[in-house]
């Protein structure tokens, strides 16, 4: 727990309290295509932060050595997985507890967010990868993940009209 | 090992960034819809554009291999096909090459993942970050995240390679 400790002083210290959307952006893209470049993370192309394919590259990679099945790994994971999602886990409880916003909270919503994420893994798969590496991919210039971006475009108007509308709670 | 870890450290330094800046990129549009809040979608947005940038420099500069190895269309035998990544393992910039029937499901998935994210709300990035803080709904949504791999390789997988 030290080092935690040790990590969120000096990341208080770097990083101002507010962080504007835009930064967040400008750094995740540089360093999406900066760890395909300089520190190989492919193949796949444009595989660099991904939040779905990684998650499903840690869980089928421990499958396979713990139970012996042969679930589908991206090459760049067949080693060690990517741990981009588990350092997000790190970095965001750091950021928190640095900045006194961890509370738990439960806004009542459990099991719809239990199917949901269900439901956005097997279609973030499916679609080649969560919002993040569809937009990645885009920019990379792979025509079907501008077609999966409009579908995700489609899909949040579709949603967010339910909502509106008062038709899912 | 080297990108398990290079990506541990990328993984530390975005969940930070986006604890501090609650960059959601579902969230974009939807706040731009309800309310015509923009702050998100910029960060979506400058997320594109800079990673566009990216690909050109070092695309000029020779350091991004355009066509990428055709790792799938080879020898499909041992578990390293991606998803449906197979298709883009031909070349990214060229054209479609690819049937109907995959550029509907790019869709359609597509679109799941945009209507399941906004019900969730927020896209997976955005459920880590609030897991990390404590939010029960995200751990929650993380579980079925979890589960939802092991339903992919059971039940999606099989579904969909009847269909292809």
């Amino acid at each position: 727990m030290s080092f935690v400790t040790q990590f969120v002083t000096l990341a208080g210290r770097v990083v101002p309290r507010r962080v504007s959307a835009v930064t967040y952006g400008v750094i995740a893209g540089l360093l999406a295509v900066g760890v395909q470049v300089f520190f190989g993370v492919k193949p796949p192309p444009a595989y660099g932060i991904c939040v779905a394919c990684h998650t499903r590259d840690v869980i089928d990679w421990l499958a396979n050595h713990l139970l012996g099945t042969r679930w589908e790994i991206a090459p760049v994971s067949l080693i060690l997985p990517l741990l981009t999602t588990v350092g997000m886990l790190i970095g965001a409880y750091a950021a928190a507890r640095r900045n006194n916003e961890r509370r738990r909270v439960a806004l009542g919503g459990h099991w719809r967010s239990f199917v949901c994420g269900i439901l956005v893994m097997n279609a973030a798969i499916v679609a080649l990868g969560c919002p993040t590496r569809l937009l990645l991919l885009s920019a990379y210039g792979d025509f079907l993940a501008v077609l999966a971006v409009g579908g995700v475009i489609a899909g949040i108007l579709a949603g967010t009209f339910l909502l509106a509308r008062g038709i899912v709670s | 090992m080297v990108p398990a870890l290079v990506t541990l450290v990328m993984g530390i330094i975005l969940g930070y960034l986006a604890q501090r800046s609650r960059i959601c990129f579902i969230g974009g549009l939807r706040d731009f819809v309800l309310v015509r809040d923009t702050e998100l979608l910029k960060g979506a947005v400058a997320f594109f554009i800079t990673a566009w940038l990216a690909f050109s420099v070092a695309g000029a500069l020779g350091l991004v291999d355009w066509r990428a190895p055709a790792y799938a269309g080879g020898n499909p035998t041992q578990e390293t096909i991606v998803g449906n990544d197979r298709q883009t393992a031909e070349p990214a910039t060229g054209g479609l090459g690819v049937g109907l029937p995959i550029l509907a499901t790019a869709v359609i998935a597509g679109l799941g993942v945009g209507l399941f994210s906004t019900l969730a709300n927020g896209c997976p990035t955005r459920q880590h970050v609030l897991a990390a803080q404590g939010v029960r709904d995200s751990v929650f949504y993380l579980g079925g995240f979890y589960l939802g791999v092991v339903l992919y390789n059971l039940v999606t997988k099989p579904l969909l390679a009847l269909i292809f």
